[in-house]
Order: C-alpha cells, then sequence, then structure tokens
C-alpha cells in the first residue's frame, strides 16, 4: 500500500475565487454569509445564504462550452484546473491520464437545469425541454466534464451522500491511488443549489439560521446554506517525490461509518466510530492530533452530538485540541463542504494557523471544547481531522498529516 | 364542521401516530415524545389546512403546548380572514 499525498487544489467558494483567496478568507475570520442575491428574498423566510459571487463563467469557458455545464460543473472544472495547474502534472505527456481516477462528489447535481426545466414545464406549460437537460443535470456531469476537458482515463464517478459528498469521493479517491487501482486521482466536491425550490425545502425542515451560522455557540440558530467547489489531486508519494512536486499535506487515513439511526438526527456513536477509523487507518494516535475541522453545522442538533463524540474518541486529549468550523464563514455547501473544508484543514497544516469558529457569541455548556472563536490562532499543526457528518448518519472522516 | 382544536388535535394524532386520547392542551410536543421530524411535519400539515404561516422562534406566539398551537392558528386564521385572499 503506497503513502498518498495531495500535490494540487483549487477551489470556487463564497471566500474566493482560488484556493488561495479562500484561504486567506478564512485565516483572517472572514465571513461570507449574507442576504442572498441571486434569488428574489423577499418571498424567503430568511433569505440569508453564503454565495459565490461574481462569477463570470464567460470568463471560464466558451459558449459553445458553456451549454453542456451547469452551475455546478462550470464551478468544479475552474476548480479541478487550479489543482490541477499547481500539481505541475502534465496528464497528456506523462501518460499518467491513462489511469487517472475522478471522483467528485455532490448532494443533487445540476439542481439548477432541473429546476429551470421544472418551471418551463409546470409554470410556462412548456413540454419542449432543452435536449441537453440531462446531460447536464446529471449528478456525475462534474467528474464527467473533468475527465473530459483533462484526458482521464481512470475510474471516473460521483459519490452522493449529502453533506458526506465530498469526503466520501477523496476516501475512495485515496482507497484507489492507495492500493494501485488508479495511479493518481482528481478529487472533491461541488454544490450550487440555491434555487427557490431547495430553499423552500431547507425552510421547511426549520434547521435554518436567520441570522448567521455560529456553530457551538450558546446563540447559534441553525444552518445556513453556501456552494462552491474544491479539488484535489492526489498522487502516491513516491510519485510526486520523484517528480519533485511540492506536496501540500499527506492524505494519511479515511474512515467512513452509518449511524443506522434516524433519517436526520445524528448519532455520536457513530461520529466516534468514523473519526477512529480515520485514526486507525491512518495509523494515528489521539494525542498526535492538534485540530480537527468540524462538521460543526451550527444546528441545535449536530453541535453537542459532534462534541460528544469528539470526547468519545480522543478522551483527556479532546481537551487540548483546537476544533473549529469554517462552515461559520463559507455556510454548508453541502456535498462540495469537505472539500472546502479540506482546503481550510490543509491551510492549518501548511502554515501552522488554524482558522476560526467565526460568529462566536457565548459558550454552550453542552459544547464545552477549544472551538478558537472568532480570531485564527497560530498553532504548530502535526496531523488533523476534517469531518463530515451528514443526513441520514452517513459519516466521513478524512486524518491528514504535515506533508512528510 | 370541526373547530380548530379539533383539527390539530386529529393532525397531531395523524403524523404521529400517537393515540388521540393521550393529547391535552398543556401537553408539550415534547412530552407527547414527538421526535423532531414529526413536529416539523405537524406544522406544515397545520400550516397547509390553514393557510397560514407559524411563526419561527417567535417570543410572541406559543408553539409548544398543544393549547399554544391551537390560540397561534385562531389568532393567525383571524388575520388572514381580515385580509384578501394570499396564498
Amino acid at each position: 500500500m503506497r503513502r498518498v499525498v495531495i500535490t494540487g487544489m483549487g477551489a470556487v467558494t463564497p471566500l474566493g475565487h482560488t484556493a488561495p483567496a479562500t484561504w486567506a478568507a478564512l485565516r483572517e475570520g472572514r465571513s461570507a454569509i449574507g442576504p442572498i442575491t441571486s434569488l428574489p428574498r423577499e418571498t424567503l423566510r430568511f433569505g440569508i445564504a453564503a454565495e459565490v459571487r461574481d462569477f463570470d463563467p464567460l470568463k471560464h469557458f466558451d459558449e459553445k462550452k458553456l451549454i453542456l455545464l451547469d452551475r455546478v460543473s462550470q464551478l468544479a472544472l475552474v476548480a479541478a484546473r487550479e489543482a490541477i495547474a499547481q500539481s505541475g502534472i502534465d496528464f497528456a505527456r506523462e501518460n499518467i491520464g491513462e489511469n487517472t481516477a475522478v471522483v467528485i462528489g455532490t448532494g443533487i447535481g445540476g439542481e439548477q437545469t432541473n429546476d429551470e426545466a421544472s418551471r418551463r414545464m409546470y409554470a410556462e406549460n412548456n413540454p419542449r425541454l432543452h435536449p441537453l437537460t440531462i446531460v447536464r443535470l446529471m449528478a456525475n456531469a462534474p467528474a464527467c466534464q473533468i475527465s473530459i476537458e483533462h484526458g482521464l482515463h481512470g475510474p471516473a464517478f460521483a459519490t452522493v451522500s449529502a453533506c458526506a459528498s465530498a469526503n466520501h469521493a477523496i476516501a475512495q479517491a485515496f482507497h484507489m491511488v492507495r492500493s494501485g487501482v488508479a495511479s493518481a486521482a482528481i478529487t472533491g466536491g461541488t454544490e450550487a443549489c440555491i434555487t427557490m425550490g431547495v430553499m423552500r425545502a431547507w425552510e421547511a425542515m426549520r434547521v435554518l439560521a436567520d441570522d448567521t451560522c455560529r456553530p457551538f455557540s450558546k446563540q447559534r440558530r441553525g444552518l445556513v446554506l453556501g456552494e462552491g467547489a474544491a479539488v484535489f489531486v492526489l498522487e502516491a508519494l513516491e510519485d510526486a517525490e520523484r517528480r519533485g512536486a511540492t506536496i501540500l499535506a499527506e492524505l494519511a487515513g479515511a474512515g467512513m461509518s452509518a449511524d443506522a439511526g434516524d433519517i436526520v438526527f445524528p448519532s455520536d456513536a457513530g461520529a466516534a466510530l468514523a473519526m477512529r477509523r480515520a485514526l486507525a487507518d491512518a495509523k494515528l494516535a489521539p494525542d498526535d492530533v492538534d485540530y480537527i475541522n468540524a462538521h460543526g453545522t451550527g444546528t441545535p442538533a449536530n453541535d453537542p452530538t459532534e462534541t460528544r463524540a469528539i470526547r468519545q474518541t480522543f478522551g483527556e486529549r479532546a481537551n487540548a485540541l483546537a476544533v473549529s468550523s469554517t462552515k461559520s464563514m463559507h455556510g454548508h455547501a453541502l456535498g462540495a463542504a469537505g472539500a472546502i473544508e479540506l482546503v481550510a484543514t490543509i491551510g492549518a497544516l501548511r502554515d501552522g494557523v488554524v482558522p476560526p469558529t467565526a460568529n462566536f457569541v457565548d459558550p454552550d455548556p453542552a459544547c464545552d471544547l477549544d472551538y478558537v472563536p472568532n480570531v485564527a490562532r497560530d498553532l504548530r499543526v502535526r496531523a488533523a481531522l476534517s469531518n463530515s457528518f451528514a443526513f441520514g448518519g452517513l459519516n466521513a472522516v478524512i486524518a491528514l498529516r504535515r506533508a512528510p | 364542521m370541526s373547530s380548530v382544536k379539533d383539527t390539530i388535535y386529529d393532525i397531531i394524532a395523524k403524523e404521529s401516530g400517537i393515540d388521540r386520547a393521550k393529547i391535552t392542551p398543556e401537553a408539550t410536543l415534547k412530552d407527547l415524545e414527538i421526535q423532531s421530524l414529526d413536529a416539523v411535519q405537524i406544522l406544515f400539515e397545520i400550516e397547509d389546512h390553514f393557510k397560514i404561516t407559524m411563526p419561527d422562534r417567535d417570543p410572541n406566539f406559543d408553539t409548544e403546548s398543544v393549547q399554544g398551537l391551537i390560540d397561534t392558528v385562531e389568532k393567525l386564521a383571524a388575520e388572514q380572514g381580515a385580509k384578501p385572499a394570499a396564498s
């Protein structure tokens, strides 16, 4: 089994249109949560989200290509380009493309295309739909488009597990590169589902905040939706070293579990199981870990449950951990969440700076860990976990080490 | 025609599956051991039936107890009746 490293990273998020811009904002504790601008927000209950603003697709794609691409694929492609450019791999020349996997998580795929097709059919009574509707909205479209654009012939597919989609994608890609089934992988997550229907459906669950996202804080009032994409290049350590590539971090392990409990309410035991599996897979002891990028949605349900799960997994060590939720700044990007959060975790490992949990007011007795409130902290991070705990109890945790 | 109280009792019993006889005005949905997802569906059914929007975490409205739900619905339905029909 080979060691796996990350040699390229790209992102288009509410905090910035590149990975460095996103990380810079996270370090500053800047939040991208605000009133929704892309929809008529007067009819929405609260109308706040973390949107990717001022993204001009024509800057990145010509019109002929753009017609094939839902926003969810546009964001993924731009992020993938950045990651691949950073890695310095020339897939065509070095023949690595022959067996490079593409695994891109998404919660719902081309929702904007689906929404537009529905509007046409039901509101306009126009049954003539655009012939490219299916190829735009299918959840595998981002993975397909990346494979097509870069000539990648390895295993390619999407993973779907709501808020854990991206971490599940990264875990699958990691397994394939580690075992040698794939020589390298492009992996991450993407989501662009801020439409009227999706907003209304989320409102109906009564889990959305009306002010902002305050994970772990006593004043938290729920989650705030986001959107965006982040994509990474994975390869074997030996290949990266041979190429003289810059290694961003080591992908040391992945842990996955299912709560087998409730369709919405999370289980601390299920979450702890995924974290324990990630540690074991990475051969990390609790004392080796310095930082956890939490799932931290800011809902009454998640935050205390995740806190208990961290205590169950880390025992005494829990009190020494820095735990932060960057959803406080980039919102909950659903299928892209784990990928955007990997940008944050890699930043922490490389720079020795832990991003804060923003918008934190007072502590909640049920959430009693060190959540790095409001201000980023200098901290040498040797190893970190990144948590995603999804509806229906689907948990995926990624374990990372500083670049060797 | 059923009273607001009867309709709300019916909705609670149907959505949660609990015995209608167990529902009392002072009981909260928590007391009745109704899971949060069922509670959200109860609010949805009430909204859909009476064509109102139940308030979210508004300190002026008690939406926790059964009597509170009845009072809230009666107040909002009366306000709705005073307005021209809207959705």
